[in-house]
């Protein structure tokens, strides 16, 4: 093989591996036994953090917090996305494409601009910054991502199967259920996902709009001003984790679906004539 | 309700909720950001509307630095992300086979961990005595004072690995779409592969180098969290002073002004941009 | 051109492009601007009002008189003991008087945390908290502002009992009419010997070229302009504007010749044991503690002097559970309560009783607080220390300006 064309696998590689720099140090500090309360040189190896990674309370609760925000928004962010990309994408509608900029706006503006906007919002109405509030601005900058994912999924896919479940004489409700929700369900699942995490990491937004509420990178932040305690580590550990599992069901899946998916296309290309 | 008017009113129905959800919760309050910059008061006293500007030309001669700076960093952050991203987003999408999508997904891995985990253990790695310059300290082979955090290096490091997967990702997504055969027919025509890419390869993937800049020069613009923890004197990044005027010094018509003044500097980063890129799209 | 060329820009100029169009972009944005432009113009003239000026001025007294066996605690972080986990002056007060303390450790400075609670107190909904520790100058800001709940003496017996005669009736709070202190503590430098190679005593090392980039210094404004004017030989207390412009050159010049690394809150103390500082502005209490993790460091009180600060339990207007707040005002002021809180922060005790009773422990460590001059002042110290200067609402306003410039590069 010539030089050439080994380079750009290698540096693939190398470009990755950086990217893993951090996390494996994360990882790495989970473990580590640091005599008082700055984890910052190794001192020793443990499984303590593991064993007592609910000890601190405050901790547990933004935690806690962050889950539950992510979960309703996430839940919420979903379904109205999902509607929305199933009207841009199959319907013709008026105002098309002032609505899709609309969908993307949020997506390209500065998440400080966004936070910012709805603290104002919320302090000339005069409400309390608090829970709500949080799952109401999380909510706002999901929906966008899911539009965009969930769209990308309906894009690859044609209409023969639900019109001929209409033909059949299925109603539009019936169609969708039956035939369209199945076929996209990957996207919306995939779609959710993003949300969810984006939810969970999100800082920026959530400080502006949180009141008193922590949640969990509220709470890491306020930590790193007088010592993160390795818990912390070992959340982020399992947080990845949880990344690394959905990589390899994805592969899994991936690798299996190849040959019916193939299959299936080539069946439809066909079918199309 | 007939089912023709049923079936044509759908469309509107389904985008209602999520229609009304953006319009309640982003837009308005850009326009209640707008009122709020245009007022005057404090929170004691109560604010009034008073459609002055003077709180945008005074915040553009007290912050101007730091939005220059921000525009700055952003820039360099947006080259720098493309540089990098480019050859790997090429060879994962064209050259990938069968494993696309986990290279794909192992690009995405890291960012899995939240942002300010991910932060803190770059601050935690670039300490002055930390594991890697205290290393290269004992060997010689930088000078005992040497410092990386609390510089613009820090900060713009740390701005370029986050927001990397934003520049590659749409990277990935254009040259993934590339029709094979046209590349084949660029190869068949230049002698070298360099100019196949430069002719081809390139120009066509120039959406994605668009959508890569903008989902990453508009986010790192705004970015203050990477200057918190990275960052030290003389790296205040417009994202510092938008959060300490709300939330230390509840200053929120100056905070709302900045933050007018921000989207200002990106959309006319964004135009100039547009405006080269639109230009180099006619002479293809 | 050959045609083979001719042909492929022909396929170059049919390829299907990516869905994102600038145009739509561009459309989408000078939509969004020109409705901002109509709907503003909309909402000219409307009156914003955040409600202000109704926001605690009425004082109508408590919102309560019974205790409802809970209440919220904000305070600043190590600022309590603790161990394995837990803190036990608040299990030990639980314990005894079957009140439940949501303890939070949110602050970590005076101007940010009044930054997150002014607003609700503005418009009269609480601030959220029923209790807060902030410094001496805060009290007396929220205090004048009417955001401030008046403590019921009778409800604090310790307190008159037990605290020291100097924390009684101060200057910020007359009467203790809103507060009782917490603790107290002495802004000065904390240093690393081996890293500075030589012992630190003067305010102008912050300023040595020496260290470049290795100073730390406060972003808390009160803190840093005080320390510097005694450190260019002015009295805080007669400091004029003139003399804060002062203080703010020399500030600046630090900044700009790189020696300064960052402007910090509670955060020097990680910088510090890190060593990414070498020196810094530092709060007595703070360098005590940190002795356990790195014992080589040490805490310096500049030969122009320091600040001695007073933190203070205040209970916030509109708060929900201001009788079960009082109750633990009183219970830290239990001699033995107060020693134990003292033992683990190594700030100065407000109780002087506490002093015996520490000097009683078992381990030297405890000992060795009893006998240290940064928890319990000798007179010596007290001479080399001064207070903030009270800054009135200008005052305030022009030194935040010139502080500001400072911090924000």
């Amino acid at each position: 093989m010539s030089r050439r064309s080994r380079f750009l696998p290698v540096y693939t590689g190398l470009v990755i591996a950086y990217l893993f720099v951090p996390i494996v140090v994360m990882i790495l500090f989970g473990f580590n036994d640091p005599r008082g309360r700055f984890n910052f040189a190794w001192q020793g190896f443990t499984l303590q953090w593991y064993r007592e990674l609910f000890d601190i309370p405050e901790l547990t609760t933004a935690l806690k917090n962050s889950l539950l925000v992510a979960g309703l928004s996430t839940l919420i962010a979903t379904v109205l996305g999902t509607m929305v990309a199933l009207a841009l994408s199959r319907y013709r509608m008026r105002g098309r494409s002032a609505l899709n900029v609309f969908v993307f706006l949020p997506m390209a503006t500065p998440e400080i601009v966004l936070g910012v906007s709805l603290l104002s919002l919320f302090v000339t109405l005069g409400v309390a910054r608090g829970f709500v509030t949080i799952v109401i601005a999380h909510i706002l900058f999901s929906v966008s991502y899911v539009v965009v994912t969930v769209r990308a999924r309906l894009a690859g896919l044609d209409h023969s199967l639900e019109d001929a479940a209409q033909d059949l004489g299925a109603t539009p409700w019936t169609t969708f259920w039956t035939v369209t929700f199945p076929l996209i369900f990957p996207g919306v699942l995939a779609a959710g996902l993003l949300a969810f995490v984006l939810s969970i990491d999100d800082y920026v937004i959530t400080s502006f709009n949180a009141g008193g509420t922590v949640t969990f990178p509220l709470w890491v932040f306020g930590a790193s001003r007088i010592g993160v305690p390795p818990q912390v580590n070992v959340m982020g550990t399992l947080i990845f984790l949880i990344g690394v599992v959905y990589v390899i069901v994805s592969v899994v899946r991936g690798r299996e679906r190849t040959g019916s998916v193939g299959a299936g296309a080539l069946a439809a290309k066909t079918a199309k004539g | 309700m007939p089912a023709s008017l049923k079936r044509r009113l759908t469309p509107y129905l389904l985008t209602l909720p999520g229609a009304l959800w953006l319009l309640a919760f982003f837009l308005v309050p850009m326009v209640t950001m707008l009122s709020v910059s245009l007022q005057e008061g404090s929170l004691e006293e109560g604010y009034r509307f008073t459609g002055h500007w003077q709180t945008y030309t005074e915040a553009l001669g007290k912050f101007d630095t730091q939005l220059l700076r921000s525009i700055w960093y952003g820039a360099i952050v947006t080259v720098v992300t493309l540089v990098v991203s480019y050859p790997m987003a090429y060879w994962i999408a064209l050259r990938g086979g069968r494993r696309k999508n986990l290279y794909l997904l192992l690009i995405l891995l890291p960012f899995f961990t939240p942002f300010i985990i991910r932060t803190l253990s770059w601050k935690f790695i670039l300490a002055d005595e930390g594991i890697f310059l205290g290393a290269l300290k004992d060997w010689g082979v930088l000078p005992d004072a040497y410092q990386v955090l609390a510089t613009s290096t820090a900060v713009v490091a740390g701005m370029i690995y986050n927001f990397l997967p934003f520049m590659a990702l749409p990277l990935y997504v254009a040259l993934e779409r590339l029709d094979p055969a046209m590349l084949d027919a660029a190869s068949d025509l230049y002698s070298s592969r360099r100019q196949a890419f430069l002719k081809v390869t390139l120009p066509l993937s120039m959406p994605g180098v668009f959508a890569g800049c903008l989902l990453t020069f508009i986010p790192a613009v705004g970015d203050f969290v990477n200057a918190t923890f990275l960052g030290g004197v003389n790296t205040t990044m417009i994202g510092n002073v938008i959060q300490r005027e709300f939330l230390t010094n509840n200053d929120y018509p100056e905070g709302a002004a900045i933050s007018f003044l921000l989207m200002a500097a990106i959309l006319v980063g964004v135009l100039r941009y547009v405006r080269k890129m639109g230009a180099e799209e006619l002479t293809v | 051109m050959t045609d083979r060329e001719r042909e492929l820009r022909r396929l170059l100029a049919s390829a299907p492009r990516h869905n994102v169009s600038r145009r739509d972009v561009l459309r989408g944005a000078g939509a969004l601007s020109l409705t901002a432009w109509l709907a503003a113009c909309g909402v000219s003239g409307t009156n914003e009002d955040g409600g202000g000026g109704n926001g605690g001025s009425e004082d109508d007294g408590l919102t309560t008189t019974e205790q409802n066996g809970q209440f919220s605690f904000a305070n600043w972080p190590l600022y309590i003991d603790r161990a394995k986990g837990r803190r036990p002056t608040i299990d030990d007060f639980t314990k005894d008087t079957g009140i439940e303390v949501d303890y939070k450790e949110v602050i970590d400075d005076n101007e940010s945390f009044f930054g997150t609670i002014r607003e609700p107190l503005a418009s009269g909904q609480g601030a959220g908290w029923d209790m807060i520790v902030v410094t001496d100058w805060l009290i007396a800001k929220m205090a004048r502002l009417g955001y401030l709940e008046e403590l019921d003496h009778s409800l604090l017996p310790n307190f008159e009992a037990h605290a020291g005669q100097v924390y009684k009736d101060p200057s910020y709070d007359p009467g203790n009419a809103h507060s009782v202190p917490w603790q107290s503590g002495i802004t000065g430098i904390g240093y690393n010997p081996r890293l500075t190679g030589r012992k630190i005593k003067s305010f102008d090392d912050l300023f040595d070229p020496a260290f470049e980039g290795k100073v730390g210094m406060f972003k808390e404004m009160r803190d840093t302009m005080n320390l510097t004017l005694l450190g260019i030989g002015i009295d805080p207390q007669q400091a004029t504007v003139d003399d804060a412009a002062l203080a703010q050159e020399k500030l600046i010049e630090q900044r700009d010749k790189g020696i300064v690394r960052n402007y910090y809150g509670n955060e020097y103390a990680d910088a510090l044991v890190r060593e990414d500082l070498w020196l810094t502005m530092a709060w007595s209490g703070d360098v005590f503690q940190l002795q356990f993790d790195k014992p080589e460091l040490e805490f310096v009180v500049p030969e122009e002097g320091g600040i001695l600060w007073v933190d203070n339990m205040a209970i916030p207007q509109g708060a929900e559970n201001p009788i079960d707040a009082m109750a633990f005002m009183d219970y830290v002021y239990d001699p033995k309560v107060a020693a134990q809180i003292t033992a683990w922060v190594n700030y100065i005790c407000p109780v002087p009783e506490a002093q015996d009773i520490l000097k009683k422990a078992d381990d030297s460590y405890t000992k060795s607080v009893a006998k240290s001059p940064l928890v319990f002042p000798t007179p010596e110290m007290e001479s080399l220390l001064y207070h903030y200067k009270d800054l009135d609402e200008e005052e305030e306003e022009a030194w935040n300006d010139l502080f500001g410039e400072v911090i924000q590069g």
